[in-house]
C-alpha cells in the first residue's frame, strides 16, 4: 500500500529519512490524484507480474481492463454526483442517488418503450426528471434547512418505493430497449481503434461528455467558484455576497441530473429497466460516496476534484477486476468488499493524518462552518 | 468535590422535577398521537389489524430495529453515525447460525456469542472513530465493507441450512411469547427502559449529550470523550449481535446472505423519526422505540390494506420528513423565543 | 473525574507571598511574538485588572495561565510554589478557573447539567442530583439568577444569563484564582452591579480575581491593582488608586497622542446617510453621513452596537426602523449581493469565520467576491483574468506570498487580512465598510492596511471604519463617532485626546453628547 516504493524518493534511500518525509510533506502525496495514480500503477505492475508467472485465472491485459469499464461508467458518474453534493458543505451527502437511478430508469423505459417517444427526447426527459428529483432534495436541504442525511434518507425510501410501485416490481423491457443495449456495449474506435482494445461505448457517450462538462463547471465557471466557496465556509460565502442556498440547491439538482443519466445508462447496460437497479443489495449510493471520499472529496465540504473521482473509480473497478482473476469464483466477489474497505479506511486515515500535521503548522486553522444554525450575527 | 456541602438540606422550594430534564419530549407526544391515530384508522379499515394475530408479529419485527436503535440513538446523540449495522448483523448471525448447526450449544451460549461478536465489531468502529478522527460515516462505510466480506466468507458462498430451534425463545412461535407479548419485543422494551434510565440519570449517559453538543467543550470539561465514543459504538455492535439472534429465530431454518441488508437505514430512520437530532446533542430512546413501531406499522398497514408493500416505504420517507420538519420548526421557535 | 480538582485547602495567606507570580513569560505564534517577557503578580484576595489594547497580549497571557496554551519561556508560581500548567485540567486542579468571553457551554443541556458536566457528583453510576442541587441553587443565587432556570435548556437563556451561568459554574470548584475575560462587555448596567457584588464577595473570601476589561471607568469601582499591557509586554503594575483613566489610557497606547492624523481630502457628495436607524437589540437612533472621500470612524467597545451598523448597511440584517440613503436611493439593501451591486463592500470583523476560505488559494479568496469580472462570457471564469486580478491586488496591497496559488490558511494574520480586504476592493467601491480591519495583525501590516484605506478614500471611496482599536480610529478617521450602549455617544475630531475618546466609549462622562453640527 505504501506508494513510496515506486517513487523517485526510492533512489535516495541512502539519504536520511528526513528527505523522504520532506518529499511526503511537500504535497506530492497530499494530492490524492497522485496517490491514486501510484496505486493504479502498482496494481497494474503487480498484476502483470502475476499474469506472467501464470497465477491468474484469465489473461490480464488491456482488452480485459477495457471491458471492465462498463462498470466504471455508472460508478464514476454517481461518485461525481456525490462530489457536487458533498463539496457543497454543511453535511452535504446524497443517499438517494441509487433510488434516483432506479426511478429515472423506470421513467425512461416508460417514455421510450411504452410511450414510444424518440430516444433523444426520452433521454432528455429522464435527465430532467432526475434533476427534478434532485431539486426536491436541494429545496428541502438548502431552503428548509433539513440536514442532508435526513433529506436524502427520506427520499431514498420515497423514490425507491415509487420506482417499485409504478413498475409493479417488474423490469420493463422490450424491443426498443434491447436495441438500446448497443449504447453500452464495447466498440472499436474509428480510425485509431484497430490497435486499441474495445472500449464500452458508454465511456464515450456518457462518461466523457459528462466529465468534460463537469470539469468546466467546477473549474471554469462562477458556479464552480461559488460551490467551493459555500463548501469551504458558508458564512464567509454569505459575506462575499453569494446566494448560498441557491448554490447549494443546484448541487443537488446536478446530482439528480447525473443520477438520471446513470438511470438511462443502466437501462442500456442491462437491456431492461430494473426498478431496483440502484437499490438492490447495499445500493449504489454507498459505493458512490465511498468512491468520492476515496477520491479525496472532504466530507466536510469545499474540497474535491474531478481527477480524484475518475481515478478512484478506476482504481476500484480495476482492483475488483484483478481480484476476480486472482481469487476465483464467489470468493473473489467477496474479496472486492474487503479491498474497498481497506482502501477507503487506509486512504482516509492517511489523509487525515496529513491534514492534521499541516494544520498543526499553519497559523490559521480552517474554519469549517458548523452544520448547525449559521446565520451570521 | 470538596466544596459541596453534603449536609446542607435541599431547599424545599425546588422539587427534583425543576432540575431534571423533562420526562417526555414534545416529539414523543406527537409520535404517540400519530401512532394512536394510525392504529385507530387501520383498525377501522382493516378489522384484522387490531388483533393479537396481527400486532404480535408486528412487534416481533419492531424488536431488532428498536434494539439496535437504542445503540444508534447513543451514537447519533454523540453526533456520530453507524452505517455498518447490516455488516455487524450479518457476521453475528452467520457465525451464530453455523455454531448452532454444528454444535449442540445452549441458547444462552449462542446469544452470548452473538453479542460478543457484535461488540467486537462495534469496538473496531469505535476505536477507529475515536482515535483516527475521521468522520464516523466514512469509517463505518469502510468497516461495513470489511464486515460484509467477513460475513460472506463465513457463509462460504451458500446458505446456512438446518438451523435448530435453539433460539425459539425469540421466535414467532408459541415459545417466543408470554401472555401474548413476544419475548423479543419485551427485551427491546427493557433495553429501551434501561437506556432511558442511563441517558437520564447516569453520568456516562448525560455526558453523551455534552459530547454531541460540543465535543471540544466536553473535552475541556474533563469528559473522557474517546473512551465514551468507543463505548457507544461497541454497545451498538453488541445490540446488533443480540438483534441477529432475533433475526435468526424469526426466520426459517435457513439463513441466506441477504441477512441484515438495509437494516442500517431502517434503524437510522427509526431514530430520526423518534426526534433524535442527526446533528447530535439531543435525542431519546423512547422516541426511537416509537419511531420503530411507527415505521413497522406503516409498512404492515400498507400490506394489510392490500396496497403494494413497497408503497409503505414512500410513507416512511414522508414520515421522516414530517418528524424532522416539526422538530426543525420547534427548534427555530425556541431559538427565537 | 471527581478527583482531578482536589487540592489541598490553601493555607492562610501571608501578604508577602503573592497568590500568582508569572515571570518573564514569552510566546510566539509562528513568526509573530504574541507576548515577550511579561510579568504578572497578583496578591491574594484582590481584584487585579489586566488592561491593554486589542492585540496587546492579554488573552495570550490568560491562555497560558488557564492552560489553553503553553509559554515558550518563563515561570509560573502559585502561592510561592513553582507550577507547570500543561493543560486546562492542570489549571483547574491548581484552582485556576476561567470564565471566557464565549463560554464553553452546552446549549442542549439544562442549566443544572451545565454546572456539573464532566465533574458530576455521582452515586454509583448515577448522577446524584440531590447532592448537586443545594450548591447549584446557592450559586444561582450568588450570581443573581432565578432558581427557575435550573431545569431550562441553557440555549433558552439570554447571552447575559448564560454568562452568569458560566461564572457560577467557575465558582463550583475550589477557585483560588478566577479569571474573568471581559465579563461586562455584554452585560447591562443592572447586571454589571450584580457581577460586581459577586466579584467583591469572592475577593473578600480570599479568591484572587484577574479582571480583563476595556471599560476603564469600571475598573476604578472594582479593581485593587492594574497591570497594563502594550505590544506583548507588561508596561506597569500599580495599585489602581495611583492612576487615573487618562494615565491608564496613555500607558495602554504608549503615551502617543496621535501618530500622524489622516489628512482629509476633498469631500464629495454624501454616499451613505443614516437617519434615526435602529436595530432592535443592537443600536438605536443612529444618524450619520459619510461623503465620498471621507473616512468615518465608529469607535466603541465590544458590544457597543457599532458592529451591527455595518451589518445593516451591507444587507446582512434589516434595520427595524429608520432611514438609510445610499447614493441618493432610499432602498435598503436586503442582501449582501444587492449591497454589492450598489457599490457597497464590507470587510467583516471576524476574519477566520466570516472572511476566510482557508484551504482555497489566495487567488480564489481575492476573486470570489467579484466573480462577474472573471470572464467575458457571464458565468465563465478565465484563469488568465483571475490571475491578472489576483496578481494586481497582491502587488497593490503588498501581500507577501510566493504565489497566488498558496492556500490562505497558511498565511500570517496580516497577509490574510490584506487578502480579505483585497476581495472587497477588486473594483473600487463607492462605500467601503471595514469592521476591525486590523485585528490580530502585526504592526507592519497594520500600517500598510491603513495606507490602503487612506488611498481608497483619496480616490473617492466613502469609508466607514468600525473598530474597537483606539489608535486606529484616531489615525485613519476624518471624524470619529463614539458608540456606547447602542447609541452615538459623541462625535469627535481625530485630534481629540485618546483619553477623551476612551472616556466617551467607556462611559466615564455621562453628560449628554455634545454632538457636532455636521452630522
Amino acid at each position: 500500500m505504501t506508494a513510496t516504493t515506486t517513487t523517485p524518493a526510492d533512489e535516495r534511500r541512502a539519504q536520511p529519512p528526513s528527505r523522504v518525509r520532506e518529499w511526503l510533506g511537500s504535497g506530492a502525496l497530499r494530492d490524492r490524484a497522485v496517490l491514486l495514480l501510484a496505486l493504479i500503477i502498482v496494481l497494474i505492475v503487480a498484476m502483470s507480474i502475476l499474469d506472467a508467472v501464470g497465477l491468474t485465472s484469465g489473461r490480464f491485459n488491456s482488452d480485459y481492463l477495457a471491458s471492465t469499464l462498463i462498470a466504471y461508467v455508472p460508478l464514476a458518474l454517481l461518485a461525481l454526483a456525490e462530489l457536487f453534493v458533498i463539496t457543497s458543505g454543511r453535511g452535504g451527502i446524497d443517499l438517494s442517488v441509487g433510488s434516483m437511478v432506479s426511478l429515472t430508469g423506470v421513467v425512461f423505459a416508460m417514455l421510450y418503450q411504452q410511450a414510444g417517444l424518440p430516444l433523444p427526447v426520452s433521454i432528455v426527459l429522464a435527465v430532467l426528471f432526475g434533476a427534478l428529483l434532485g431539486a426536491v432534495n436541494g429545496f428541502l436541504t438548502a431552503y428548509l434547512g433539513y440536514p442532508a442525511l435526513i433529506t436524502t434518507l427520506a427520499t431514498f425510501y420515497a423514490y425507491r418505493s415509487i420506482a417499485l410501485v409504478v413498475s409493479e416490481q417488474r423490469p420493463i423491457s422490450g424491443p426498443e430497449i434491447s436495441e438500446f443495449y448497443n449504447a453500452a456495449k464495447s466498440v472499436e474506435l474509428p480510425v485509431i481503434g484497430a490497435s486499441l482494445p474495445l472500449v464500452p461505448l458508454g465511456v464515450f457517450t456518457f462518461l466523457i461528455p459528462v466529465a468534460i462538462v463537469a470539469w468546466f463547471v467546477l473549474n471554469r465557471t462562477t458556479y464552480g467558484r461559488k460551490l467551493y466557496a459555500i463548501g469551504t465556509n458558508d458564512i464567509a460565502a454569505q459575506w462575499a455576497g453569494i446566494d448560498t442556498r441557491r448554490t447549494r440547491m443546484m448541487a443537488y439538482v446536478t446530482a439528480g441530473a447525473i443520477a438520471g443519466l446513470v438511470g438511462v445508462y443502466t437501462v442500456a447496460q442491462f437491456a431492461s429497466a430494473r426498478p431496483d437497479a440502484g437499490t438492490s443489495g447495499s445500493g449504489m449510493a454507498l459505493p458512490a460516496i465511498t468512491i468520492a471520499v476515496l477520491g479525496g472529496v472532504a466530507i466536510t465540504g469545499g474540497i474535491g476534484r474531478l481527477s480524484g473521482i475518475l481515478l478512484a473509480a478506476l482504481l476500484i473497478v480495476w482492483l475488483n477486476a484483478s481480484i476476480l482473476l486472482v481469487v476465483p469464483g464467489n470468493e473473489g466477489a467477496q474479496a472486492q468488499l474487503l479491498a474497498l474497505g481497506v482502501v477507503l479506511l487506509g486512504a482516509s486515515l492517511l489523509s487525515n493524518a496529513t491534514i492534521r500535521r499541516r494544520q498543526a503548522g499553519a497559523p490559521g486553522r480552517p474554519a469549517v462552518p458548523a452544520t448547525a444554525s449559521g446565520a451570521p450575527r | 468535590m470538596t466544596t459541596v456541602s453534603h449536609d446542607a438540606p435541599a431547599p424545599q422550594a425546588v422539587s427534583m422535577r425543576r432540575i431534571l430534564p423533562p420526562v417526555v419530549t414534545g416529539q414523543e407526544i406527537v409520535l404517540l398521537a400519530v401512532l394512536a391515530v394510525l392504529w385507530v384508522l387501520l383498525g377501522i379499515f382493516t378489522p384484522a389489524f387490531l388483533t393479537p394475530g396481527s400486532i404480535g408479529p408486528l412487534l416481533v419485527q419492531v424488536a431488532p430495529i428498536a434494539l439496535i436503535g437504542v445503540g444508534m440513538t447513543f451514537v447519533i446523540i454523540t453526533a456520530g453515525i453507524d452505517v455498518s449495522v447490516a455488516g455487524m448483523i450479518m457476521v453475528s448471525a452467520v457465525v451464530t447460525a453455523r455454531v448452532l448447526v454444528g454444535y449442540d450449544v445452549p441458547a444462552i451460549a449462542a446469544v452470548a456469542l452473538a453479542i460478543v461478536i457484535g461488540a467486537a465489531l462495534g469496538a473496531i468502529n469505535g476505536v477507529l472513530i475515536a482515535y483516527g478522527r475521521v468522520h464516523p460515516i466514512i469509517i463505518t462505510f469502510g468497516t461495513s465493507n470489511l464486515f460484509l466480506w467477513l460475513g460472506l466468507r463465513v457463509f462460504d458462498s451458500s446458505t446456512v441450512n438446518g438451523i435448530p430451534g435453539t433460539l425459539e425463545f425469540f421466535g414467532r412461535g408459541a415459545a417466543g411469547s408470554t401472555l401474548g407479548v413476544p419475548h423479543s419485543f419485551a427485551i427491546a422494551v427493557v433495553a429501551v427502559a434501561v437506556a432511558w434510565w442511563f441517558l437520564r440519570y447516569a453520568k456516562a449517559g448525560r455526558n453523551l449529550y455534552a459530547i454531541g453538543g460540543n465535543q471540544h467543550a466536553a473535552r475541556l470539561a474533563g469528559i473522557k470523550v474517546q473512551p465514551r465514543l468507543v463505548w457507544v459504538y461497541l454497545t451498538t455492535g453488541a445490540l446488533a449481535g443480540l438483534a441477529a439472534c432475533m433475526i435468526i429465530a424469526t426466520g426459517t431454518s435457513t439463513l441466506d446472505q441477504s441477512v441484515g441488508a438495509g437494516k442500517e437505514l431502517q434503524v437510522i430512520a427509526a431514530v430520526v423519526i423518534g426526534g433524535t437530532s442527526i446533528l447530535g446533542g439531543r435525542g431519546s430512546v423512547v422516541g426511537t422505540l416509537l419511531g420503530a413501531i411507527l415505521v413497522q406499522t406503516v409498512v404492515s398497514g400498507v400490506t394489510q390494506l392490500g396496497w403494494p408493500t413497497q408503497l409503505g416505504f414512500l410513507f416512511v420517507g414522508i414520515f421522516i420528513l414530517i418528524a424532522v420538519g416539526t422538530d426543525l420548526i420547534r427548534e427555530r421557535a425556541r431559538r427565537r423565543a | 473525574m471527581t478527583d482531578t480538582a482536589q487540592r489541598s485547602t490553601p493555607a492562610p495567606r501571608h501578604d508577602a507571598t503573592p497568590r500568582l507570580e508569572m515571570r518573564d513569560i514569552s510566546k510566539r505564534y509562528g513568526g509573530v511574538r504574541a507576548i515577550r517577557h511579561a510579568d504578572l503578580t497578583v496578591a491574594p484576595g484582590t481584584v487585579h485588572a489586566l488592561v491593554g489594547e486589542n492585540g496587546a497580549g492579554k488573552s495570550t497571557l490568560i491562555k497560558i495561565l488557564s492552560g489553553a496554551e503553553q509559554a515558550d519561556t518563563g515561570t509560573i508560581a502559585i502561592d510561592g510554589t513553582a507550577v507547570t500548567i500543561g493543560s486546562t485540567t492542570d489549571a483547574i486542579g491548581l484552582g485556576v478557573q476561567t470564565v471566557y468571553q464565549e463560554p464553553q457551554l452546552f446549549p442542549e443541556l439544562t442549566v443544572a447539567e451545565n454546572f456539573f458536566v464532566g465533574r458530576e457528583i455521582t452515586r454509583g453510576p448515577m448522577i446524584d442530583w440531590r447532592a448537586q442541587a443545594p450548591r447549584m441553587l446557592e450559586l444561582l443565587d450568588t450570581v443573581g439568577l432565578d432558581r427557575q432556570v435550573a431545569s431550562q435548556p441553557l440555549g433558552a437563556l439570554s447571552i447575559a444569563q448564560q454568562q452568569q451561568v458560566s461564572i457560577a459554574k467557575a465558582l463550583l470548584e475550589q477557585a483560588s484564582i478566577l479569571i474573568l475575560d471581559e465579563p461586562s462587555a455584554i452585560l447591562t448596567d443592572a447586571e454589571i452591579e450584580v457581577l460586581f457584588a459577586v466579584v467583591r464577595r469572592l475577593a473578600a473570601d480570599g479568591v484572587s480575581i484577574i479582571y480583563i476589561s476595556h471599560r476603564l471607568d469600571e475598573l476604578f469601582r472594582i479593581a485593587d491593582a492594574v497591570t497594563i499591557m502594550r505590544d506583548g509586554e507588561t508596561v506597569s503594575t500599580e495599585p489602581i488608586g495611583e492612576l487615573s483613566v487618562r494615565e491608564i489610557a496613555e500607558r495602554m497606547v504608549g503615551g502617543a497622542i496621535a501618530e500622524g492624523v489622516h489628512e482629509t481630502g476633498e469631500l464629495g457628495e454624501p454616499v451613505l446617510e443614516l437617519d434615526g436607524l435602529s436595530l432592535a437589540g443592537a443600536f438605536t437612533d443612529v444618524s450619520l453621513t459619510v461623503r465620498a472621500g471621507e473616512v468615518i470612524g465608529l469607535y466603541g467597545l465590544v458590544g457597543s452596537g457599532a458592529a451591527e451598523v455595518g451589518e445593516v448597511v451591507y444587507g446582512m440584517r434589516r434595520a427595524t426602523s429608520g432611514r438609510m440613503r445610499i447614493a441618493g436611493s432610499d432602498r435598503q439593501p436586503s442582501t449582501p449581493s444587492e449591497a454589492k451591486r450598489r457599490g457597497i463592500r464590507m470587510v467583516p470583523a471576524n476574519r477566520s469565520s466570516q472572511g476566510s476560505f482557508s484551504f482555497q488559494s489566495i487567488a480564489f479568496n481575492i476573486t470570489v467576491g467579484s466573480l462577474g469580472l472573471l470572464g467575458k462570457v457571464p458565468g465563465w471564469v478565465s484563469p488568465a483574468s483571475e490571475r491578472r486580478i489576483a496578481d494586481d491586488l497582491i502587488r497593490r496591497l503588498a501581500v507577501k506570498t510566493p504565489t497566488a496559488r498558496q492556500p490562505l490558511g497558511a498565511m500570517s494574520g496580516g497577509n490574510a487580512q490584506k487578502v480579505v480586504l483585497a476581495r472587497q476592493i477588486v473594483e473600487q467601491p463607492r462605500l467601503l465598510v471595514l469592521a476591525e480591519p486590523t485585528q490580530g495583525v502585526d504592526v507592519g501590516a497594520k500600517e500598510e492596511i491603513h495606507r490602503i484605506i487612506a488611498d481608497l478614500a483619496a480616490r473617492g471611496t466613502a469609508v466607514l471604519v468600525i473598530t474597537t482599536d483606539l489608535a486606529e480610529v484616531q489615525r485613519i478617521a476624518d471624524r470619529i463617532l463614539v458608540f456606547r450602549s447602542g447609541r452615538v455617544a459623541r462625535a469627535l475630531p481625530p485630534t481629540a485626546t485618546q483619553a477623551s475618546l476612551l472616556a466617551a466609549a467607556a462611559g466615564a462622562e455621562d453628560e449628554p453628547a455634545t454632538q457636532e453640527d455636521d452630522r
